[in-house]
C-alpha cells in the first residue's frame, strides 16, 4: 500500500473552494438581501463576508507559500467587472435607491482599497509599488 | 422582483454546484491512476479531509430532513436525537484507529475485505455489502425523495419531483462514478462545509422569524403549560410493555427512555457501517482520527445538532409555518437566494452520503462478491468499469423506487442503521475482543439481522404476505429494532464463543492479534484507567441516553403553585440534552486521547506477506457457484409463491 503524499495544490484548492462556498455565497446572499430590502447594514454584512473570504484566501495562500493563481485572478477581475457594469447600468437607468447606491460604492471602495493592501502585505510597500512601476533600465534590457 | 427572477436562483445555484462537482471529479480522475486510485484514493486522502468528510456524511442530511421533523412533531420526547453528534462519534473512537492499522497490516481498504481476511466469512462480506446497498437505495434514497419534493415546491412545480430525482441521480453517478473514492473525498470537503453552513444559516433564519431565542422559548413555555401539549417536553417513563406500533402501541407514549437509548444505539450504527470505514481506510494516516471524531464530529457537528437542529425543530413545534417545508417556502418568497443557498447545503449533505453509499455498495457487489466468488479472472480495469456500471444501475434503481415505491423505500431505509449496528460484534471481534470466534460472530450477526427484521415493518409485512401474523408490531416494548437485534446478536455471539474453539484463528487473524499485543498495545497509564473509562461511559449512557433521562423532565424546572418556569430559559429536557452533549464531548475526548483509543501513533506497520501458494484454476468452482445461485434463486422463488398462495392473505 503506497502512500503518496497528496498534491498540495489539491488541498489548497479544496480549502479555497470551501471558503468561497461559505463566505462567497454568504456575501452574495447578504448583498442581494440588502439591495432587495434597501438595507445598507445588511449589504454591509455581505461586504464583510466577501472581505473575510479574501482574507481567508490570502491566509491559505500564505500557508501554502503561493499567490493567487491566474485563473483565480481572472475570475476575480471578471466578477468585479460584471458587478461594476451592473452597478453602472442600474445607476444609469435610475434603478438604484440611495441605500443601493451607497452599498455599491462601499463594495467598490473596499475592493479597490483591498488590492494595494493585499500587495503591500505580500510584497511590502516598496515591492508592491514595484509591481506596477517599470524602470526605464528594465525596459531597455527587454528584448 | 418577478416570480421568474425569484425562481431562477435555485437552478442557478444547482448549476454552479454541478459545475464545481464535475471540476473535482475531473481533478480526481486525472490524479487517480489504476484501480487502487479509483477504489481507495490511493490510500492518500489527507487526515483533515477524512475527518471533515466523515463528520459531514455522518447523517447531517438526515438530521435536517428527519430530525427537525421529529422535534416539530414530537417535541423534546426524544432527547437522544440531540446528542446525536456524540452517538455518531463514539464508534469512530472505538474502532477507527485499530481498524486502520488492521487494514494497513493486511493491505486492504474496506470493511468487507477485513471480514473476508480476518473471519474468512463470505456471510459477513454479504452483510457488509447489503448494509451499503440499504444505505444507498433506502436510507439516502428516502432523503433524495424528500429533497426532490422540496425542489418541486420551491420552483412552484416548474421542476417536477420526477425530474428533480432524475437530475439528482445523474449528479450522484457523475460524482462517484467518474472520480471514484478520490472525488468523493475531495468534493466531500466542499459538501460538508456547505451542509454545516446551511444548518447554521437555517437556524439563524428560524431565530429571525421566531423573534429571537427568548421569544421562541416563551412560546415553548406556553405549550408546556397546556395539559394537551405538556407531554411534548418530557420522556414518558422508562419503558412501556406495549406490543409495538401498529399492534396497539400508542405513538404518543412510545418515546420512553429505552426508546431513546435504543435510538442512540441505532445512530451508533452509522460509523460501524462500511461507508464510514471506506473513508477511514482511504486515509494516508490515522493521526487525524482523534481530532476528527472529538472536535469535528462530536464537537462541531454535535453542537450543530444540539443547538441548530433543535432550534429549527422547536420553531416548527410552536409554529407550523416554520416546519421545514413551510420554512423553505417562506424563505423562497422573501429571500430566494438564501433559500437556494440553504437548499444547496442540504442537497450537498444528502448527496455526500448517497454518493459514498452508492460507491461502497457498487464496490461491494463487484469487488467483494462478483470478482472473488464468481469471476476471479476479472481484471482491475474491468472491475472499475463494472463498478461504474453498478453505480449507475443502483442510482437508477434508487430513482425508480423514490418515485414508484416510496413505502418499500421507507421500509428499506428503516433497516439501514439497525443492520449496520449489528456489525458491531464482528468489528469488536477484530479490534478488541479477540476471543469472539468466527462461528460466534456469524451466528450473532445472523440472529441480530433476524431480530431487526422481525421488529421492523418490512419483516412483519413479509411474514404477513406469507400468512404469518406476528403478535407484535414495530419496536415492541418501545425498544428500537437496533437494540432488539443487538440483544439477540450479543447473546448468540457470547454463547457460541463460549462453546467454540477460541484459539482457532486464521493466519491473518493471528497477525492482527500480534499487532495489538505489540506495537499498538495500550500504555500502562491507559490500562490503569480502564475501570474509570467503563464507569464513566456507563454513567454517561445512563444519564444522557438511558433511563436517567427521566431526571431531565424536572431537572431545570421550578414550580410555584400552578406556574412553571424554566430555570435556564429553555425546556428542561433540551437543557438536559445540552448537558449530555457537553459531558459526551468530554467522554469522547477521554476515550480518544487519555484511553489512547484514537490518539495519534507513529509506528510503521510492515505489510503482511501471505505464504506463497500455487494459484488454482477457480473457473470450475465459479461456474458451480453460479449454477447453485441460480437454482437456489429459482427454488426460493417457487417456495415463496407456493407459501404465499397456500397461506397468504
Amino acid at each position: 500500500m503506497s502512500k503518496p503524499a497528496i498534491p498540495t495544490t489539491s488541498e489548497r484548492d479544496l480549502l479555497v473552494f470551501a471558503i468561497w462556498a461559505v463566505l462567497g455565497f454568504a456575501g452574495l446572499c447578504f448583498l442581494l438581501e440588502g439591495f432587495s430590502r434597501d438595507a445598507y447594514l445588511v449589504s454591509l454584512a455581505g461586504i464583510a463576508a466577501i472581505v473575510a473570504g479574501f482574507a481567508a484566501h490570502i491566509v491559505i495562500n500564505a500557508i501554502f507559500a503561493t499567490g493567487f493563481r491566474p485563473g483565480e485572478a481572472a475570475l476575480g477581475i471578471g466578477t468585479f467587472g460584471v458587478i461594476a457594469l451592473a452597478f453602472i447600468g442600474g445607476w444609469a437607468t435610475g434603478g438604484l435607491s440611495m441605500s443601493d447606491y451607497w452599498s455599491g460604492l462601499t463594495l467598490f471602495a473596499v475592493l479597490a482599497l483591498g488590492m494595494p493592501i493585499y500587495l503591500s502585505t505580500r510584497y511590502g510597500l516598496r515591492g508592491a509599488f514595484s509591481r506596477f512601476h517599470i524602470r526605464p533600465a528594465d525596459s531597455d534590457t527587454a528584448p | 422582483m418577478t416570480s421568474v427572477a425569484f425562481s431562477i436562483w435555485l437552478p442557478l445555484f444547482v448549476l454552479f454546484y454541478v459545475a464545481v462537482m464535475l471540476y473535482w471529479a475531473r481533478v480526481a480522475a486525472t490524479e487517480g491512476s489504476g484501480s487502487d486510485g479509483f477504489f481507495s484514493a490511493g490510500h492518500a486522502l489527507a487526515p483533515w479531509i477524512s475527518a471533515l468528510v466523515i463528520a459531514g456524511c455522518g447523517m447531517a442530511g438526515w438530521f435536517v430532513l428527519g430530525g427537525t421533523r421529529q422535534i416539530a412533531e414530537h417535541g423534546f420526547q426524544m432527547p437522544s436525537l440531540l446528542i446525536g453528534g456524540i452517538a455518531i462519534a463514539l464508534p469512530g473512537i472505538v474502532f477507527f484507529k485499530r481498524l486502520w492499522f488492521v487494514a494497513e497490516r493486511l493491505r486492504v481498504s474496506s470493511q468487507a475485505d477485513i471480514f473476508r481476511l480476518y473471519f474468512h466469512s463470505p456471510f459477513l462480506v454479504v452483510v457488509s455489502t447489503i448494509v451499503a446497498i440499504l444505505f444507498a437505495v433506502g436510507f439516502a434514497g428516502l432523503q433524495v425523495r424528500a429533497l426532490s419534493q422540496l425542489a418541486e415546491a420551491l420552483t412552484g412545480g416548474a421542476v417536477p419531483q420526477l425530474l428533480a430525482s432524475v437530475v439528482f441521480g445523474f449528479m450522484l453517478f457523475a460524482g462517484a462514478g467518474i472520480g471514484g473514492m478520490r472525488a468523493i473525498g475531495y468534493f466531500g470537503v466542499i459538501q460538508t462545509v456547505l451542509a454545516f453552513t446551511a444548518i447554521a444559516v437555517l437556524a439563524g433564519c428560524v431565530l429571525f422569524y421566531s423573534g429571537g431565542f427568548a421569544a421562541l422559548n416563551a412560546d415553548l413555555l406556553k405549550l408546556a403549560a397546556s395539559p394537551d401539549t405538556a407531554p411534548l417536553f418530557s420522556v414518558s417513563g422508562v419503558i412501556h410493555f406495549t406490543s409495538g406500533l401498529g399492534r396497539g402501541g400508542d405513538p404518543a407514549t412510545a418515546n420512553t427512555a429505552l426508546a431513546n437509548l435504543s435510538l442512540a444505539l441505532a445512530l451508533m450504527g452509522f460509523q460501524a457501517s462500511p461507508l464510514a470505514l471506506k473513508l477511514v481506510l482511504s486515509t494516508r494516516s490515522p493521526n487525524g482520527i482523534a481530532a476528527g471524531q472529538t472536535w469535528v464530529a462530536a464537537g462541531f457537528f454535535g453542537a450543530l445538532v444540539a443547538f441548530a437542529i433543535a432550534l429549527i425543530g422547536a420553531a416548527g413545534l410552536v409554529d407550523k409555518g416554520l416546519v421545514l417545508d413551510a420554512l423553505f417556502e417562506r424563505l423562497q418568497n422573501g429571500s430566494p437566494w438564501f433559500a437556494a443557498w440553504i437548499f444547496i447545503g442540504v442537497l450537498a449533505s444528502v448527496q455526500l452520503l448517497a454518493g459514498l453509499a452508492l460507491f461502497v455498495a457498487a464496490e461491494g457487489l463487484v469487488r467483494h462478491l462478483y470478482r472473488p466468488y464468481f469471476n476471479s479472472r476479472l481484471s482491475k480495469r474491468a472491475s472499475v468499469t463494472l463498478t461504474r456500471i453498478a453505480i449507475a444501475v443502483l442510482a437508477v434503481l434508487a430513482m425508480l423506487m423514490q418515485n414508484l415505491t416510496p413505502v418499500t423505500l421507507s421500509a428499506l431505509a428503516a433497516l439501514a442503521l439497525p443492520f449496520a449496528f449489528q456489525l458491531w460484534t464482528p468489528l469488536l471481534g477484530v479490534a478488541w475482543v479477540g476471543w469472539f470466534t468466527r462461528p460466534a460472530v456469524v451466528t450473532g450477526v445472523g440472529f441480530g439481522i433476524a431480530g431487526v427484521i422481525l421488529t421492523e415493518p418490512l419483516g412483519y409485512e413479509i411474514l404477513s404476505f406469507f400468512g404469518l401474523e406476528l403478535p407484535w408490531g414495530r419496536w415492541p416494548w418501545t425498544i428500537h429494532s437496533a437494540l432488539w437485534g443487538m440483544a439477540a446478536n450479543m447473546t448468540a455471539t457470547l454463547i457460541v464463543s463460549a462453546i467454540t474453539n477460541r484459539k482457532a484463528l486464521g493466519a491473518e487473524a493471528q497477525e492482527v492479534r500480534k499487532l495489538f499485543l505489540g506495537p499498538l498495545a495500550s500504555s500502562t497509564k491507559a490500562r490503569g484507567l480502564r475501570a474509570t473509562a467503563w464507569s464513566v461511559t456507563l454513567v454517561w449512557f445512563f444519564l444522557a441516553a438511558g433511563p436517567g433521562l427521566v431526571f431531565g423532565n424536572y431537572a431545570f424546572v421550578a414550580t410555584d403553585g400552578d406556574t412553571q418556569t424554566w430555570l435556564l430559559g429553555m425546556p428542561s429536557m433540551w437543557a438536559w440534552a445540552l448537558a449530555g452533549w457537553v459531558s459526551g464531548l468530554g467522554l469522547i475526548w477521554f476515550l480518544g486521547y487519555r484511553m489512547e483509543m484514537a490518539s495519534p501513533v507513529h509506528v510503521v506497520i510492515p505489510p503482511y506477506r501471505e505464504p506463497l501458494r500455487l494459484r488454482k484454476d477457480e473457473s470450475q468452482s465459479e461456474r458451480q457457484r453460479v449454477t447453485i445461485l441460480v437454482i437456489t434463486g429459482i427454488v426460493g422463488f417457487v417456495l415463496a409463491v407456493l407459501i404465499a398462495f397456500s397461506f397468504g392473505g
